[in-house]
């Protein structure tokens, strides 16, 4: 069951304002999981990235939201993936019982640095299918 | 505090159920007196709409009920949007300016209590217009923490569901 006054604000809730309120928790939760990986401090963090550990806590604390540009920073002193745009391209192929079917591909290439390639990925894809895919 | 009863808020979410609290002689729960009073405040309706996707998706369906995802607590009682400061280091994530706080008992990674709330307009607790919901979330909590522990309220994780010591689902402390 589900309170009716949650269910009737749910209905209400437009689908953007639903989807930023997730992105933004997953993003939470997956620079906390990095950090904790990293054993990272806000001071060591703030040394990584040139910058004094005010001046992050500024940044982080979101007086304004997570800019792209930021993620990108956290993303790459971080040395994982936060954020994951699916890369689709359409593709056909000959089906003798429906004839030329078009279908989608999504080829989900996230770019990560050479250090960590093979290193720790977590063994969805293999840093050979990886270049497979970077050369595709 | 008079009697009331612990029961189901939302447990249709993939990864967390929700509890609440329905005070005797009272006809709405916490939970919802507090959704009720801020969605028809305008001033509030988009907050508070941020704040129910966040509790119900970002918590039940997407996470559970992640530490990350909570504010500090302080006697058991946390606020939810997740505000303050992380174990690791000091950083501040969450909407640090976001106006609302809703009061919440986190009991496991997959059950949580919810209390009412209200605007937060200081920089505590104690110095807010919600002091005396946040009050009323700590007698809730310590009653609810006594109940587990004296197994009064039986904790089923698996199932995630809270039952008094017969298993009955009404729970009346």
């Amino acid at each position: 069951m589900r309170s009716k006054i949650a269910k009737r604000i749910l209905d209400n809730t437009p689908e953007d304002v639903k989807i930023f309120v997730r992105l933004y928790a997953d993003i939470i939760v997956r620079v906390n999981q990095l950090l904790k990986e990293k054993g990272f401090t806000q001071k060591q963090l703030a040394e990584k990235l040139g910058k004094t550990p005010s001046e992050i806590h500024k940044w982080l604390s979101n007086e304004h939201n997570f800019t792209l540009k930021s993620l990108a920073k956290l993303q790459a002193e971080l040395g994982s993936p936060i954020l994951y745009v699916p890369v689709v391209k359409t593709a056909s192929a000959f089906n003798s019982h429906y004839g030329k079917t078009t279908y989608k591909v999504y080829k989900n290439v996230v770019k990560v640095p050479e250090k960590i390639k093979g290193e720790e990925w977590n063994g969805q894809h293999s840093p050979n299918k990886i270049k497979q895919a970077d050369a595709a | 505090m008079n009697t009331f009863e612990v029961k189901i808020w939302d447990d249709e979410a993939a990864l967390c159920s929700f509890y609440t609290v329905l005070q005797e002689e009272s006809i709405e729960t916490e939970t919802d007196k507090f959704f009720n009073k801020y969605e028809t405040d305008i001033q509030y309706t988009e907050a508070t709409k941020e704040l129910l996707s966040f509790v119900l998706y970002s918590i039940g369906d997407d996470h559970g009920a992640l530490d990350e995802l909570f504010n500090r607590y302080e006697n058991d009682v946390t606020g939810l949007p997740v505000q303050g400061k992380i174990q690791l280091g000091e950083l501040v994530y969450h909407y640090p300016n976001f106006p609302l706080r809703l009061y919440a008992l986190k009991i496991t990674e997959n059950i949580v209590v919810l209390f009412n709330g209200g605007v937060k307009d200081g920089a505590t607790n104690q110095t807010s217009s919600l002091h005396l919901q946040w009050i009323e979330a700590c007698q809730f909590t310590k009653r609810i923490l006594e109940a587990i522990n004296n197994d009064a309220i039986l904790v089923d994780n698996k199932n995630r569901k809270l039952t008094d010591c017969n298993g009955e689902e009404e729970i009346i402390l």
